[in-house]
């Protein structure tokens, strides 16, 4: 197949080739469609919205050309037409006639899976193949309803069968583990007040209030809400977004602020019940943020169904689904990141690949939010505070009309998150007048007097610093996408407010109720965090399985002057993490050997052991080495925090765009092994590199250079996708609040988008080292050193899918040593891919001046990359998963430490966006809790002595999960690390799940 | 010096002494216990295993055999009687079912190998044991490699079944280790010669004087006996041996639950899984059973 990029999608060659009876069929179904929303005035209504007519053509053909036809709205009238439209707005291009029918016959989940794997592709604006998909939706909701119920309960009894009786035991040996607690052995130089750092004397039963919220957050279903994009949506239409009431261009800065402070003045201050925080992200209990200028529109097909999919479904109101159609979406459906950049560059090459699903995803298109604001400044500013630092830069001479604009619109985000603050702090006082109970009427005083104070002046105490922090997320949140924001160093920047606070304290009984009252303050953060979800439509559901907003914390390590940074409030935050055991915040830990204590490694591998999941271990000095290159300086590198996922971002000076894309490896692989043709795709993308067939490859090294070239065309591209995307984010949204708390935009006069921060780079996450290493291993050591095989029936068996080649199949699992298994030659190879993708992407700069880095995690990607992808040399079978961000294959060892030996080998300098390592250990029954965080302690210990830069360890048995599969009802928190974050298992994908349990399983 | 073969060494067991240990299983044992556990360490030659479920069914081991000795219809998969240990089958098989069971390594091999792991023992108080088979069948071998591994600094156990010759005991090994596992199965003698091949009265007899000399060297010594149902596992036993290990003046031991996963072992180097005709060897240990005999240990003042 030739490349096709046309925006309108009409046939490559023009010639057409004779019609079908598909193309009869498909020409009939879209006459239905159409006599139905011009007749049936229920269905018309939809075609009008506030700001006039739908107006918009969706063509629909087949590669061939043996379907073409086109269906157009127009005034409200709807055609069907012959031929494609060259100003057509979407074509949908199937592969073939089958392609259609399958199309026309498949449950939901596999219409999502026929995109995916290319039996259709769309070229053109997708907010209107989304809205076409809506209309259709209007016709056939009901039926996808029964559908989508019939797929949930056919899955589950297909397990139920396979496992009828729960299994009782092994879900109680879960729930029953915070039932034994350890207590310190040592206290730490930082901690000043607990007298057992561990805590062990209170659990979630002492917190009424606490487990309370959390019974909400496991029972309650989220809910679409439309605050926000209602309200700003609202603005825009009144005041303009490309040009201003008096037709003048926008600076985009100050468009974005005028909004932001209209919808922070605007929108209600709601204080939940019993809460010591004020303030929420949404007017729900649990809210769905909408972001129509970044990647709303892709739920518009979806509005009626969104309730019924089997995976992370949302209540939505019949009033919602008509809001945001037919007053908020129409507005963005040009204006937001990817279809500005589909316009002003022509739908490039490097955004057609972004929309095939299997190479690479760059996250621009839905945020541009991974990193950690200075919470420190506001906390001890204020609001107010830092306005007045901004004035002192206005005044400061002759400054130019942009950066004069770009500090006015940060006062006026400033000023809307005052205004925000005292709309709590009176709606706090006249619940508090209302208030009959006593302690909460006191509670709700405080929480007045709170407001009046933060975010606007500096905090004073522990209770102010919370909620100033809290505010600023809200706000923060308004104005950027939900995913991957993150919270920093909170235990080093809460301790000195907690210091203050014990220290005014005389007796030991106020102290130890203070301490309690400090935990029930972090627990209460904790639990506004997961007041608000990110909007995924269906297919990111398989595509970022389970994921919340991944807003990290990071504990620990070492203070900016290099002294140890463990104190009181990072065991606070430790006990919260234990009591909560939820997904988000996303808690990271860093350890500094030689530094950092033995007891508070032990404590975090304690947290591990009772949550099963979380926290994840850092090595302090391994990621600092690997940051070295960039010559941070060294008072901003000690203060680095994990972001999204495991990344470091130097808190408040970095805009480190950390996950600005997802990077499939093995997809270079794949094209280097058919001359640049990626398989799935059946798509000739990348450069000649020679055909295995005709023996062009006569060493290793020229087959190691095909992949080379072919992975550095798939970074090129999609470095040139991202940075068209940053452009957009400069000309759609700006983030002025954001700017404003990020070190030097001040001084600079310049938001984020443009690299004000002090330090600006991008990260990818590059997944599938573990099997592209493992498949070069197999190639070198089969094909060129030991001449067993020769290349081609290699190729013929991968391509196979190793079908009736079992001897070939059994060399290639059994006789190759694996990354992982102890392997120098293995650990050389995985060193030299890392190092090329370093170097790779390091000698690029983004569209901020700043430099590209390479990480080796994975998200949820290497399930679906996996799926996406054929066979390959190492033995993986086609559709199967990859492992975990760079986790050895299952089967590289018998033995969990040469895996932990080989992943520390690796340098850090080549993964300067960091890894995700997951170990899956498992306690044998009957074995103390002592010993067993011995060991644990052990693993980790080692790895970081020996160099090993992050570890994440699920602790539990793959009979576990296999019954929480079957038996959801036992398992709502079980929580599990996927490569960098944490979800509910019960609440993946099935291939996800299936993934976890696969994974090694080693005894500790 | 006698050279053993080396089974296996086994990396990250959590099972075979304090911390995290590496394992080295020597081939050949003096005893020939019906339930062993380790069948493959039982003979001290090199012998040829067949693993079914690894088997890619390939056939091409049938090609290159010379004697023939390869059929699907034989349920051992391999006619050992005409096998010649050439192991050409072995060195062509793809996918690993067909192995070489026992290898020469020298002593600086094996502690290369084991040496990776170092930092693990170092964090987990952990080591290297030598286990089997009986290491003590070759004494100047394991002393050599008991001394090595101390001069590098790693701590060492031995695992016995205790039928050696004390003077050599005491002079190849005993200087070199740290903790040594001693097994005691059976107080009945006629007992010990039905189950195990031989007499018991020198297994008890070193016993009683290594324990005597190691409470003085402050060397741990610890008895375990393995409950196998029905012979080791009767309260007539167990009260024998607590009684004897009372005597002795010990205080603490360890009870070691049978398990049936040994007769896959025996099935890949071509023995009949053969249980005699009690159905409680074809399972796990009835927790029951454990609990009772750690009740009469500590009773007689033993913890476990």
């Amino acid at each position: 197949m030739l490349l096709k990029t046309d925006a309108a999608g009409g046939t490559a060659t023009g010639a057409k080739t004779g019609k079908t009876l598909t193309h009869l069929l498909v020409k009939t179904l879209l006459h239905t469609v159409a006599a139905s929303f011009n007749f049936r005035p229920g269905l018309k209504k939809y075609l009008k919205t506030d700001q006039g007519w739908l107006d918009f053509t969706v063509g629909i053909r087949t590669e061939s050309g043996s379907v073409e036809t086109a269906i157009c709205f127009k005034n409200g009238r709807v055609s069907v037409h012959k031929a494609i439209p060259a100003d057509c707005e979407v074509t949908l291009i199937f592969a073939s006639d089958a392609a259609v029918r399958k199309l026309l016959g498949a449950t939901p989940t596999e219409q999502i899976f026929m995109l995916m794997k290319s039996h259709l592709r769309t070229v053109g604006n997708q907010s209107y193949m989304n809205l076409f998909f809506f209309f259709l939706s209007l016709l056939t909701h009901k039926k996808q309803k029964k559908l989508m119920a019939g797929e949930q309960t056919a899955s589950l009894k297909a397990l139920q069968k396979t496992a009828p009786e729960p299994k009782t035991a092994l879900s109680d040996e879960l729930r029953q583990r915070n039932t034994y607690r350890m207590q310190a052995d040592a206290i730490d130089p930082g901690v000043k007040y607990l007298a057992d750092p561990y805590l062990s004397d209170c659990s979630l039963s002492d917190f009424p209030r606490i487990k309370e919220f959390l019974e909400v957050h496991f029972t309650k279903t989220a809910e679409v809400c439309t605050e926000r994009p209602k309200l700003v949506t609202d603005w825009y239409k009144k005041h303009g977004f490309e040009t201003d009431a008096g037709g003048n261009s926008w600076i985009p800065e100050l468009r974005q602020a005028h909004a932001f402070k209209y919808l922070m003045e605007n929108r209600a201050p709601l204080i939940r019940k019993n809460d010591l925080i004020a303030g929420t992200t949404t007017s729900k209990e649990i809210g769905v943020v909408v972001y129509p200028d970044s990647h709303g529109t892709m739920i518009w097909g979806e509005l009626l169904t969104v309730p019924h999919r089997s995976l992370n479904p949302y209540h939505i109101s019949r009033q919602t689904v008509d809001l945001l159609h037919t007053e908020v979406f129409p507005y963005w459906a040009r204006r937001n990141f990817k279809e500005w950049v589909r316009d002003q560059y022509g739908s490039p090459l490097c955004q057609a690949i972004d929309e095939r699903f299997a190479v690479y995803f760059i996250w621009k298109q839905a945020a541009l939010s991974h990193t950690i604001p200075d919470f420190p400044k506001i906390m001890s500013r204020g609001a107010a505070g830092i306005i007045e630092e901004i004035r002192e830069q206005l005044v400061s001479g002759n400054i130019s009309d942009t950066r004069q604009a770009t500090l006015e619109a940060m006062i006026l985000c400033l000023e809307g998150l005052i205004a925000y603050g005292n709309n709590l702090a009176r709606q706090a006082g006249a619940e508090a007048a209302a208030e009959t109970d006593p302690n909460r009427k006191a509670e709700l005083e405080h929480l007045a007097e709170i407001c009046r104070q933060v975010p606007a002046y500096p905090a004073r105490n522990l209770d102010e610093a919370v909620n100033a922090m809290w505010v600023t997320w809200v706000g923060l949140h308004m104005e950027n996408t939900n995913a991957g924001l993150s919270l920093g160093r909170l235990d080093h920047w809460l301790q000195p407010y907690f210091e203050a606070d014990m220290a005014s304290l005389e007796s030991t009984d106020a102290r130890q109720n203070y301490i309690r009252h400090a935990i029930e303050m972090v627990a209460c953060f904790y639990m506004r965090c997961t007041d608000h979800l990110p909007l995924t439509p269906d297919l990111t559901n398989w595509y970022f399985g389970g994921s919340s907003s991944d807003q990290a914390i990071t504990l620990g390590g070492v203070t900016p002057d290099g002294q140890d940074a463990v104190c009181d409030m990072t065991y606070i935050f430790l006990k919260v993490t234990e009591m909560l055991s939820i997904r988000d915040p996303n808690v990271n830990a860093r350890f500094h050997p030689g530094i950092n204590s033995d007891a508070y490694l032990k404590r975090l591998c304690e947290v591990n052991f009772i949550t099963a999941a979380t926290p994840s271990m850092h090595n302090d000095v391994a990621v600092m080495t690997s940051l070295e290159e960039f010559n941070y300086a060294p008072e901003d590198l000690r203060n680095w925090s994990a972001t999204g996922c495991v990344e470091p971002t130097l808190s408040g000076r970095h805009i480190g765009h950390t996950n600005f894309q997802m990077m499939n490896m093995v997809a270079a692989l794949e094209m280097a092994l058919n001359n640049g043709r990626h398989p799935l795709m059946d798509w000739k993308l990348g450069p000649d590199t020679g055909l295995v067939a005709q023996e062009d490859f006569k060493h290793f090294d020229q087959f190691f250079n095909a992949f080379c070239r072919q992975f550095r065309f798939l970074i090129e591209q999609s470095i040139e996708y991202n940075n068209m995307l940053g452009r957009a984010h400069q000309y759609i949204r700006p983030t002025p609040l954001l700017s404003s708390l990020i070190g030097d935009c001040i001084e600079k006069g310049k938001d984020v988008t443009h690299g004000g921060a002090r330090y600006n780079s991008s990260g990818a996450a590059c997944i599938g080292l573990a099997d592209v290493t493992d498949s070069l291993m197999v190639i070198k050591k089969l094909v060129f050193d030991e001449k067993q095989i020769s290349f081609a029936e290699l190729k013929k068996a991968v391509d196979e899918n190793f079908e009736n080649h079992p001897a070939l199949y059994a060399m290639a699992t059994k006789k190759v040593p694996l990354f992982g298994s102890g392997s120098d030659e293995a650990v050389e190879m995985a060193e030299r891919i890392a190092k090329f993708a370093h170097d790779t992407y390091g000698s690029h700069t983004n569209y901020r001046g700043g430099k590209y880095t390479a990480g080796f995690w994975s998200m949820s990607n290497h399930v679906i990359y996996g799926t996406l992808s054929g066979a390959l040399p190492s033995g993986k079978l086609a559709g199967k998963a990859f492992t975990p961000g760079l986790t050895p294959e299952p089967n590289a060892s018998a033995s969990l430490l040469d895996n932990i030996r080989d992943v520390a080998r690796l340098n850090p300098r080549n993964m300067n966006n960091n890894i995700a390592f997951n170990v899956k250990v498992v306690p044998g029954g009957g074995d103390k809790r002592e010993a067993i965080i011995d060991r644990m302690f052990s693993y980790v210990k080692t790895y970081f002595d020996l160099g090993g830069m992050q570890m994440q360890m699920n602790v539990v048995t793959s009979e576990t999960l296999k019954d929480a599969m079957a038996h959801p009802e036992n398992y709502r928190n079980l929580l599990v690390r996927i490569s960098g974050y944490n979800a509910y298992f019960v609440t993946l994908n099935s291939d996800l799940q299936k993934e976890l349990i696969e994974r090694a399983e080693y005894g500790v | 010096m006698k050279q053993p073969l080396i089974l296996e060494i086994k990396g990250n067991s959590l099972d075979d002494g304090p911390g995290i240990r590496s394992v080295v299983f020597f081939k050949g044992c003096p005893l020939a216990c019906t339930w062993c556990h380790n069948p493959e360490s039982k003979r001290m030659g090199v012998e040829i295993g067949f693993e079914a479920r690894t088997c890619a069914g390939c056939d091409t081991c049938m090609g290159v055999c010379p004697e023939k000795a390869i059929s699907r219809n034989n349920p051992f998969f391999i006619d050992r009687s005409t096998c010649t240990l050439c192991f050409q089958c072995v060195d062509t098989c793809p996918s690993g079912a067909l192995s070489r069971i026992g290898s020469s390594m020298s002593v600086a091999e094996i502690v290369s190998q084991v040496i990776r792991d170092k930092p693990f023992y170092d964090t987990s108080g952990g080591g290297v044991t030598l286990s089997g088979g009986e290491p003590a069948m070759f004494m100047d071998f394991a002393g050599e490699l008991l001394k090595a591994l101390k001069a590098a600094g790693i701590h060492t156990l031995i695992e016995t079944c205790g039928l050696f010759d004390p003077d050599r005991f005491n002079n190849c090994i005993y200087p070199w280790v740290d903790v040594i596992y001693y097994d005691i199965k059976l107080i009945d003698q006629d007992a010990h010669v039905r189950h195990c091949g031989v007499s018991n009265e020198r297994i008890l007899n070193n016993f009683k004087a290594l324990n005597t000399c190691a409470r003085d060297d402050e060397i741990s010594i610890i008895p375990r006996t393995p409950l196998i149902p029905g012979i080791t596992d009767t309260p007539e036993n167990i009260k024998s041996i607590a009684e004897f290990l009372s005597s002795c003046g010990v205080s603490e031991a360890r009870l070691l639950p049978y398990h049936p996963l040994w007769q896959e072992k025996n099935c890949k180097i071509g023995i009949s899984p053969n249980t005699g005709n009690s159905p409680e060897m074809d399972q796990w240990l009835d927790n029951r059973v454990l609990e009772n005999c750690r009740a009469i240990f500590e009773a007689a003042g033993i913890s476990i």
